[in-house]
């Protein structure tokens, strides 16, 4: 990457102006240029994004290599901890306490299991309660589910699952009927209707929504369903380590670790619900992110240690408009809607790139390839970003950013800078991981007894999530792991095994991969945390 | 009850001493050379006294030391005096510091014995310019007597003692914050566990305790646990220092025995309610608690009674409010404080407080409707717990408490 100009010096040299030079003489992108920047500059595409499995059910896969080398990692646990911590058993086990496994955990105990909830956080911790956007349904007249499909596919640049998409975009309106059940309130408009509104790549209203709280309206309604529902018991601070298998390859529990008591304990369960959420506290390839601390990844590589099939782990989705500056802001997101209102983007020499409108990935790409080639600007940490050109919008319409961004003014004030004075330094944001767990229609793995809902799992949104889709998948397929894993009863009667875990030990020193690396990481390296050793 | 004297048991009886000679001619320094002669028996004193954590958790002192005592020996270990007073209404620490240097000094000595800490952290809010000079000057002249040599033998180890000014935010008073901000991080709250007396400070053992808390150390090892027991109310020795203020005759900081009555507090020491002599409500602790109204007047100003009523006595701040004068006012100026202060990490918080500070300000200034008022009340049951430190629930509290006891003046107040 070529340095930029140095932030100060870049904010000096920065002269507010009505109308900005455009640095290519079309900013609207065909589908071919649009392929080609991608290729070229979005983080997916980079040399250092990728590199070859080679241990478990994918190896020959592409993944992020900072994703295979937790994939890849020795276990931190051996047969030992099974002997020597105490058992619990429940039917169903739920993991993570986010919309994807609250949901989950409540249609389960609908169908009659006991269930258990363990979170690594607070229950409803989660990416969910952050979801300001909305929730995609196609409830509107003159709007159809294949409508949504065809978008929903088109946007993740037709690599989806197409089962799984029409079975998501099918129960949409159910969804959103659960929900109003469940207590969640929507926006409503002036007859009384749900109100709806259009996301970016797509045709219709068909975001709903409530307010810019709709994930966590959303949260609020199941953390309370679940606190209300007796079959259902949950365990606080107390994330998994291991994926226990009972000999025959079916998914029979799990190995909690509770932080508070610094204790082990073994869970016996008839079927596992994996919803432990995306990998943005990774920070691939140092991009700061929009998740929240417990977003590590742990899920996937205890899927994949017990033999769970994963896909697209080299595609993830960036925010293009991330605060790289002040440092306190980084991972926060500017809204879309901050570009809709004619914010431009400018380079170092206050030069237009792209059509600021244009697919997220898209403006990411380009974002980046301003500062690849020297047209960025430069933090001390080496991170680099362009300037969101807020005073020039200011002043082509003055009073804008407080009139319809009054938030961002706040929050910017409590930071110490000033948009309508000074542009805004920003850079594209690491915000969800597009693929994930193989699952079937029933959120089963390929794993029996092992299924996943959420981030978590893969396939649906492909290569690009569009908004709102994210809320929608976590209902739809967190209620159908929910029903199928309360009907799902392990063969026989075996006892409780960590034998994958002595085969995926053998596998990773037969590879010649260092077996010192060990996983799951829990939290980032600065949450400070350490586990006590089993 | 008969109240003891003001000011006579926590702070100095001549009410400033900054001069470390006169400090130590008034009995200033015995509890620190009996800690010294006996430093073993420290941990079980202060878990005789009954000490609690004065900075607004209540938490029993001696579980937070017995647990920084019990780590493995050898290695750095810290003490963070927080200092970083940030809450509207409390000056306690600000009173201490400028009036008492001595007293908090030699409490942090004594704890640093009890626990085997060899680093001593004084973190001070930047805005108390004049606390930070005296202390500065209080902690050069132990630095040049005695003492350091001493407790370093007894420590095996080196002492460090400095002062280390806070980032001044108010997030920044939470332990797992003031670790970051100490480590020279933006004060961002950590996920707890790991707790600081665990991983801290560098990932060493960390005990963080209030400057008040540490200001009571001295006279409980001078004159016993026994003695500081007899001064409190069951459960919660001691005294308090009450920060008074809002409409009231004589607002200011009264040390009081733990468990002093808000009626006793405001018509005895603070002069009786202001204009009418009528108490309306009073904003306790922070203000990020349930507010507490005129039938409590009996209330009992210590952390168990106040939080059998559902409220908080927090940092010990009461701010009055008169019958007659408004509650959305301040309300609203609380909410603009916390909104002020949320630091933008979780997202929920920022905009929750934001937009709760902006619709109580619009009804202030008579423009608000009754979907405001029932916008307010929607966030005040989505936001709890929507946060990674406590923040956002402060700020829902003192809202949601404000609903609760004057919806009617709520419903007023909004166009119909």
């Amino acid at each position: 990457m070529a340095s930029g100009i140095p932030y100060q010096q870049a904010l000096l040299e920065y002269r507010v102006n009505t109308s900005r030079p455009q640095r290519y003489p079309q900013l609207s992108l065909s589908a071919d240029e649009c392929a080609s920047l991608l290729q070229a500059h979005h983080p997916d595409y980079a040399a250092d994004s990728r590199e070859i499995l080679k241990v478990g059910i994918n190896r020959h896969d592409p993944c992020h290599p900072k994703l295979a080398a937790l994939l890849q990692s020795a276990p931190q646990i051996d047969h030992r901890v099974l002997e020597n911590a105490p058992l619990t058993e429940t039917e169903v086990l739920v993991i993570g306490s986010g919309g994807a496994g609250c949901s989950a955990a409540l249609v389960a105990a609908q169908h009659g299991a006991n269930v258990l909830l363990a979170t690594k956080l607070r229950l409803g911790d989660s990416n969910t309660v952050m979801a300001e956007g909305g929730i995609q349904a196609s409830i509107e007249p003159g709007d159809t589910p294949q409508r949504h499909f065809d978008e929903t596919l088109r946007a993740g640049h037709f690599s989806s699952n197409k089962r799984l998409v029409e079975q998501m975009v099918l129960d949409g309106p159910d969804v959103v009927h659960w929900l109003i059940q469940q207590g969640m309130q929507f926006d409503l408009d002036e007859q009384g209707n749900l109100a709806t509104r259009r996301a970016g790549g797509t045709s219709k209203d068909r975001v709903l929504y409530y307010r810019d709280y709709t994930g966590l309206e959303m949260m609020r309604v199941l953390r309370e369903a679940v606190r209300n529902t007796s079959a259902i018991k949950v365990a606080e601070h107390s994330p998994v380590v291991e994926l226990l298998s009972n000999g025959d390859g079916h998914c029979s529990g799990a190995l909690l670790y509770s932080i508070e008591q610094q204790q082990y304990t073994v869970v016996k369960a008839n079927s596992v619900i994996l919803a432990s959420g995306g990998m943005g506290r990774l920070h691939l390839n140092g991009f700061p992110t929009s998740n929240h601390l417990g977003a590590t990844g742990d899920g996937l590589v205890l899927a994949y240690r017990l033999g769970a099939r994963v896909q697209a782990l080299d595609s993830f989705q960036y925010h293009p408009t991330g605060f790289a500056w002040p440092r306190t802001l980084a991972g926060t997101l500017i809204t879309e809607g901050v570009r809709s209102a004619g914010t431009w983007l400018i380079n170092n020499r206050g030069e237009r790139f792209i059509d600021e409108l244009a697919p997220r990935d898209v403006v990411a790409a380009a974002i980046i390839r301003e500062c690849d080639e020297g047209r960025g600007v430069a933090l001390e940490t080496g991170r680099q970003g362009v300037w969101l050109d807020t005073p020039a919008v200011e002043l082509r319409t003055p009073g804008i950013l407080s009139r319809r961004f009054p938030k961002l003014i706040a929050l910017c004030d409590n930071a110490g800078v000033d948009p309508e004075q000074s542009p805004l330094l920003i850079c594209p944001t690491l915000h969800y991981q597009n693929g994930g767990v193989v699952i079937s229609e029933s959120g089963e793995t390929t794993v029996p007894g092992l299924y996943c809902a959420g981030e978590v799992s893969g396939g649906i949104h492909g290569k690009n999530r569009i908004m709102g889709n994210a809320l929608l998948e976590i209902i739809s397929f967190g209620r159908r792991a929910g029903a199928a894993a309360a009907a799902c009863h392990p063969p026989g009667n075996g006892e409780l095994s960590v034998a994958h875990l002595e085969r995926f030990r053998h596998e990773i020193e037969k590879s010649g991969l260092d077996t010192n690396a060990t996983a799951p990481l829990l939290f980032p390296p600065y949450a400070g945390f350490e586990r006590r050793p089993a | 009850m008969n109240p003891a004297p003001l000011n006579q048991l926590l702070r100095h009886p001549d009410n400033r001493c900054t001069d470390l000679n006169e400090w130590l001619a008034s009995h200033g320094g015995n509890g620190l050379d009996m800690a010294l002669s006996a430093p073993a028996s420290l941990i079980p004193s202060i878990k005789a006294s009954g000490l609690r954590g004065l900075g607004g958790s209540g938490f029993p002192a001696y579980r937070k030391w017995a647990l920084i005592a019990a780590q493995a020996n050898g290695g750095e270990r810290y003490l963070i005096c927080n200092g970083n007073e940030d809450e509207p209404g409390t000056f306690k620490d600000r009173l201490l510091l400028e009036e008492s240097p001595h007293q908090v000094i030699e409490g942090a000595l004594i704890t640093a014995l009890a626990t085997g800490i060899n680093h001593i952290i004084f973190y001070i809010n930047p805005h108390l310019k004049h606390a930070i000079e005296t202390l500065t000057s209080a902690l050069t002249q132990w630095q040049q007597s005695h003492y350091p040599q001493q407790i370093e033998q007894a420590l095996g180890t080196t002492l460090a003692l400095k002062i280390a000014a806070s980032p001044g935010h108010y997030i920044a008073g939470e332990e797992t914050a003031a670790i970051e901000a100490v480590e020279g991080n933006f004060p961002f709250p950590r996920g707890k566990p790991p707790y600081p007396a665990v991983a801290g400070v560098n990932g060493r053992p960390t005990l963080i305790n209030n400057i008040e808390t540490l200001a009571n150390v001295p006279h409980i090892i001078r004159n016993g646990a026994e003695w500081f027991q007899q001064l409190g109310n069951n459960d919660c020795s001691g005294t308090k220092i009450y920060c008074v203020s809002g409409d009231v005759v004589a607002p200011g900081a009264y040390e009081l025995p733990m468990g002093t009555t808000l009626e006793t507090l405001l018509l005895h020491y603070a002069g009786g309610v202001a204009n009418n002599g009528k108490l309306k409500a009073v904003f306790t602790g922070g203000p990020s608690n349930s507010i507490v109204t005129a039938t409590s007047l009996g209330i009992a100003l210590d952390f168990d009674t106040m939080k059998q009523h559902r409220s908080a006595l927090g940092t010990g701040a009461m701010i009055v409010i008169a019958e007659g004068n408004p509650i959305i006012p301040p309300v609203s100026k609380y909410l603009a404080f916390f909104a002020k202060a949320s630091c933008g990490q979780c997202p929920p918080c920022t905009s929750g407080t934001y937009e709760m500070a902006q619709l109580t300000k619009k009804i202030v200034a008579g423009n608000g409707r009754q979907h405001d008022l029932d916008q307010l009340t929607r966030l005040s049951e989505i936001l709890p717990r929507s946060g990674r430190c406590h923040l956002i629930d402060g700020a829902v509290t003192v809202l949601k408490s404000s609903l609760l006891h004057f919806h009617a003046e709520f419903q007023q107040a909004v166009i119909k």
